[in-house]
C-alpha cells in the first residue's frame, strides 16, 4: 500500500511518499518559495539522482500538481500513475480538543480544523489549503489528518490548566495543548523498542531539540505533560523563542519601549531564544563554535538552553515519580553531543551515566548510557512522516473492513 | 483582475508609507517620483522606518531585506505599467494630480483601478480626467501608514461596483479596515480633525494654555494616542494649511478658517516633523524631543 505524506507550511509543502508494506520511502522532496517566480522544488528517488526545478509556483495546487507531475516521471519518478497512492495523510498542527488521534478528513473535521485557525494562524490556513488542493488532486481516496496536538490529549487537567480565571478557558479554550506531537510519540514508542520492554510500564521523558524545541513527559505511553503549551512558546529555550518568562515581563517591557501586540510577539518569536541572548546566531552549531572560540554570550546562551532542559527532566522525573529513558531527538537532539553531554552532566542523582564515545553518535539511533546505569539515555532520530504514513494506513484498513 | 504589483506615484510620506506597508504585506511595489535625488530620500526614509521596526523587534532583518528587495524605485512614470492598482499620493494640487490621471491613463492597462490618496480634493474631478471613470477611487489612507488601521474608501460619481468591490479587497488585504465615504470635502477623518486641530492652534494663540498642556489635556482626557497640535505637525503644517484652505473653500464655511498662527509658522519655514519645528521639537528620526 502506497502512502503519501504531506507537510503543508504557509510557501512551502514537504512530501514523502511511503511503500506501507515494507516502511520504506519510495520517494521525498519538498516545494519551497510557494507564491514566487523563482519557486523551486527539491525530489529525490530512492536509489535515483537528486531532482531541481525552479519555475513559478503562484499557489499550493500547482506545488502538488508538480510534486505529482515528478513522482509519475518516467526518469524521476517513483509510480506510473497517482492511481498507485492508495492514500493521502496530512500534517495538521492544530486540533484543538476536538481530536485526540489520527482521522479520516470529512467536511466535518476540516471545519473544525478551520475553527481552530485562531489558536494557529501561521499553521492551520495552509495545512487547510493543502488538504483541499489534494482532494481535488487525488480524488476518490482517502485523505487522513495527523494533529501535532493530539498525542498529547492524554494530559490531565493538573497539567493542562492554566492557574488564571477559568472563565478564560470555558471562553476561549485558553489550556495547554502541546506540539510536536508526532515526535514524541514515535521515539517514545521506538525508546520501548530499543529498550525491548513494553512502553505501558515505562517513564520516559523525550527531548525534541530542533529550531523549535519542547520536552514531553511519557507514563505508560502516554503524554502527561509537556513543555509547549498554548502556543509553541513556552517551555524551553529556541532559536529564536524564549520559552519560559515571567509574564510580568512583558508588560513592563511594553510600557517601557512603548510596544504594540505585534511587536512584542515578534519579540518574544523572533528575537529572543539562542539568537536574542548570543546576538549571533539561532543555530545551536553556530552557537557551539562561537563558543569554542571564547565568545561569552554564546556561551550564556548554550548554558541558559542546557540549564532549561535539566529543569525540564528533573521536574517531569518528579512529576512521573521516576524515570527509565531519557530521548534526545531533532536536530540539535540528535547532532550535538556537547548539549547532551552538559545536560547529563547535572543529572547523575537520578541514575544517568553517559558514555562518552557513544554520545559522540550524529544523527544516528543508539544507546549512549553507561554500562549499568539506572536511567537509559538514548538518541533516537524523528520520523513524523512515518507515523502520519502508519496511522493513515491504519485509519485506511479499518475503512477497508468496514466495506 | 488580481493585483500583485502595486504602483504609487509619489515618494513622500504617504507614498513611502503604503510602499513600506504594501511590501510588507507581500506586493511587489513601484514607487514614482520625478528626479533620483528624491527616490534617494524615498528610500532612506523607507529604510529608516524598517529600521526603527527592527530596533522595536517586530521584524527581523532577514524580513527588513526582503520588504526593500520587493520595492522598486523609478523615474519613469510609464514603469507602472506593470502594476495591477496604482496610488497616487502627491501633493494636494488638483491640477499636477489631473496631469497624472491623464499620463496613467495612456499607459495603463485599461482594466487597471487608480487611487487617489487625496484627503480633501474630489474624486469625480481626478476620474474625469481619464476615460476609466468607472475605475478611479479614493483611498484614503493616515499617516503613519503602516501603523494606521483605517482607509476611507471614496466613491466619486461614476465609481462602478466592481471597483469599489476591489479597492475593499486591496485595502482587507493590507489588514486595513475600510470604511465607505461618498465624495465629500474632508470624507470623515479631515472634516471632523481639522476644526479639532484648528480649535487647538487658536487655543495656543490665545494664550489659553501651552502647547504641551493642549495635547496633554487632550491625550489624557479623550484617550488620543497623540494631542492635536503633534498631530498637526506629523501631517505637515504646509499640507495641513493647503487642505484647510480646500475645506473652507469647498463649505464656506467660517469653522474651516485656518488659524492665523499657523500661517505664521508656514511662512516662517517651521512646517512640524518635516523641519525638525512646528509647534513641538523633533529629532531627525521624527521622534518629539522632550523639553
Amino acid at each position: 500500500m502506497k502512502i503519501f505524506v504531506l507537510n503543508c507550511g504557509s510557501s512551502s509543502v514537504k512530501y514523502q511518499l511511503f511503500e506501507m508494506d515494507n516502511e520504506t520511502v519510495l520517494a521525498k522532496g519538498r516545494v519551497e518559495r510557494i507564491g514566487m517566480d523563482s519557486a523551486t522544488l527539491t525530489h529525490k528517488a530512492t536509489g535515483k539522482e537528486e531532482v531541481h526545478q525552479t519555475s513559478s509556483i503562484l499557489e499550493h495546487t500547482t506545488a502538488i500538481r508538480k510534486v505529482l507531475a515528478v513522482l509519475t516521471d518516467p526518469k524521476h519518478g517513483v509510480i506510473k500513475n497517482v492511481g498507485e497512492i492508495a492514500a493521502v495523510g496530512h500534517r495538521v498542527v492544530h486540533g484543538g480538543e476536538f481530536f485526540s488521534d489520527s482521522v479520516l478528513i470529512t467536511d466535518e473535521v476540516k471545519a473544525a480544523i478551520k475553527s481552530c485557525i485562531d489558536l494557529a494562524p501561521l499553521h492551520n490556513p495552509p495545512n487547510l489549503i493543502g488538504i483541499q488542493a489534494a482532494q481535488e488532486l487525488m480524488p476518490g481516496i482517502p485523505h487522513v489528518a495527523a494533529f501535532d496536538t493530539a498525542f498529547h490529549s492524554t494530559m490531565p487537567r493538573r497539567a493542562f490548566l492554566y492557574a488564571i480565571p477559568y472563565v478564560l478557558y470555558r471562553r476561549y479554550r485558553v489550556r495547554r495543548y502541546g506540539f510536536h506531537g508526532t515526535s514524541h510519540k514515535y521515539v517514545s514508542r521506538r525508546a520501548a523498542e530499543v529498550l525491548g520492554r513494553p512502553v505501558d510500564e515505562l517513564k520516559i521523558i523525550t527531548c525534541h531539540l530542533g529550531n523549535g524545541a519542547s520536552i514531553a513527559a511519557i507514563k505508560g505511553g502516554q503524554s502527561i505533560d509537556t513543555s509547549m503549551g498554548f502556543t509553541p512558546l513556552e517551555g524551553l529555550v529556541m532559536g529564536t523563542r524564549s520559552g519560559d518568562l515571567d509574564p510580568g515581563i512583558i508588560p513592563y517591557v511594553m510600557a517601557k519601549e512603548e510596544l504594540g501586540m505585534g511587536e512584542v510577539n515578534a519579540m518574544l518569536n523572533k528575537h529572543s531564544g539562542l539568537i536574542g541572548i548570543s546576538g549571533v546566531a539561532s543555530d545551536m552549531r553556530e552557537i557551539e563554535e562561537e563558543m569554542s572560540k571564547g565568545d561569552a554570550k554564546a556561551k550564556d546562551a548554550f548554558d541558559i538552553f542546557t540549564y532549561r532542559v535539566v529543569k525540564y527532566i528533573g521536574a517531569y522525573a518528579a512529576a512521573m515519580n521516576g524515570v527509565d529513558a531519557i530521548v534526545f531527538t531533532a536536530g540539535v537532539g540528535e547532532n550535538s553531543p556537547a548539549v547532551r553531554a552538559t545536560v547529563c552532566e547535572n543529572l547523575k542523582f537520578l541514575g544517568v551515566k553517559l558514555d562518552p564515545e557513544k554520545n559522540e553518535v550524529r544523527g544516528k539511533e543508539a544507546d549512549i548510557s553507561a554500562p549499568g546505569a539506572r536511567v537509559r539515555v538514548l538518541v533516537i532520530p524523528t520520523n513524523e512522516e512515518l507515523v502520519i504514513a502508519r496511522d493513515t494506513k491504519e485509519i485506511v484498513e479499518k475503512l477497508n473492513i468496514g466495506d | 483582475m488580481d493585483i500583485k504589483k502595486v504602483g504609487i506615484v509619489g515618494g513622500g510620506t504617504m507614498g513611502r508609507g503604503l510602499a513600506e506597508h504594501a511590501a510588507d504585506k507581500g506586493y511587489d511595489v513601484v514607487i514614482i517620483d520625478k528626479s533620483p535625488a528624491l527616490l534617494h530620500e524615498a528610500r532612506a526614509g523607507i529604510e529608516l522606518s524598517l529600521q526603527k521596526r527592527q530596533e522595536k523587534w517586530a521584524i527581523t532583518e532577514a524580513e527588513k531585506r526582503v520588504i526593500l528587495g520587493r520595492i522598486q524605485f523609478s523615474d519613469t512614470l510609464a514603469d507602472v505599467s506593470t502594476a495591477g492598482i496604482v496610488v497616487e499620493t502627491v501633493t494636494e494640487d488638483l491640477d499636477l494630480k489631473k496631469e497624472i490621471f491623464r499620463s496613467i491613463d495612456q499607459i495603463c492597462d485599461r482594466r487597471v483601478v487608480f487611487a487617489s490618496n487625496t484627503s480633501t480634493l474630489s474624486i469625480t474631478e481626478l476620474a474625469a480626467s481619464t476615460y476609466r471613470p468607472e475605475k478611479v477611487i479614493g483611498l484614503h489612507f493616515l499617516n503613519p501608514v503602516p501603523k494606521m488601521k483605517l482607509v476611507e474608501i471614496v466613491r466619486g460619481l461614476k465609481t462602478s461596483e466592481e471597483t469599489v468591490r476591489l479597492a475593499k479587497d486591496f485595502v482587507a488585504s493590507l489588514d486595513k479596515t475600510g470604511v465607505e465615504v461618498y465624495e465629500s470635502p474632508g470624507f470623515i477623518s479631515s472634516r471632523l480633525i481639522f476644526p479639532l486641530i484648528n480649535e487647538a492652534m487658536y487655543a495656543l494663540m490665545e494664550g489659553v494654555a501651552t502647547a504641551e498642556s493642549i495635547d496633554t489635556a487632550m491625550k489624557l482626557g479623550y484617550d488620543m494616542a497623540r494631542g492635536p497640535l503633534e498631530m498637526a505637525d506629523r501631517i505637515g503644517l504646509d499640507s495641513l494649511l493647503i487642505a484647510m484652505e480646500r475645506l473652507w473653500r469647498d463649505y464656506g464655511d467660517l469653522k474651516y478658517r485656518p488659524c492665523p498662527l499657523l500661517r505664521k509658522l508656514v511662512r516662517g519655514g517651521n512646517l512640524g516633523v518635516k523641519t525638525g519645528q512646528g509647534f513641538f521639537k523633533y529629532d531627525k528620526e521624527g521622534d518629539l524631543i522632550r523639553s
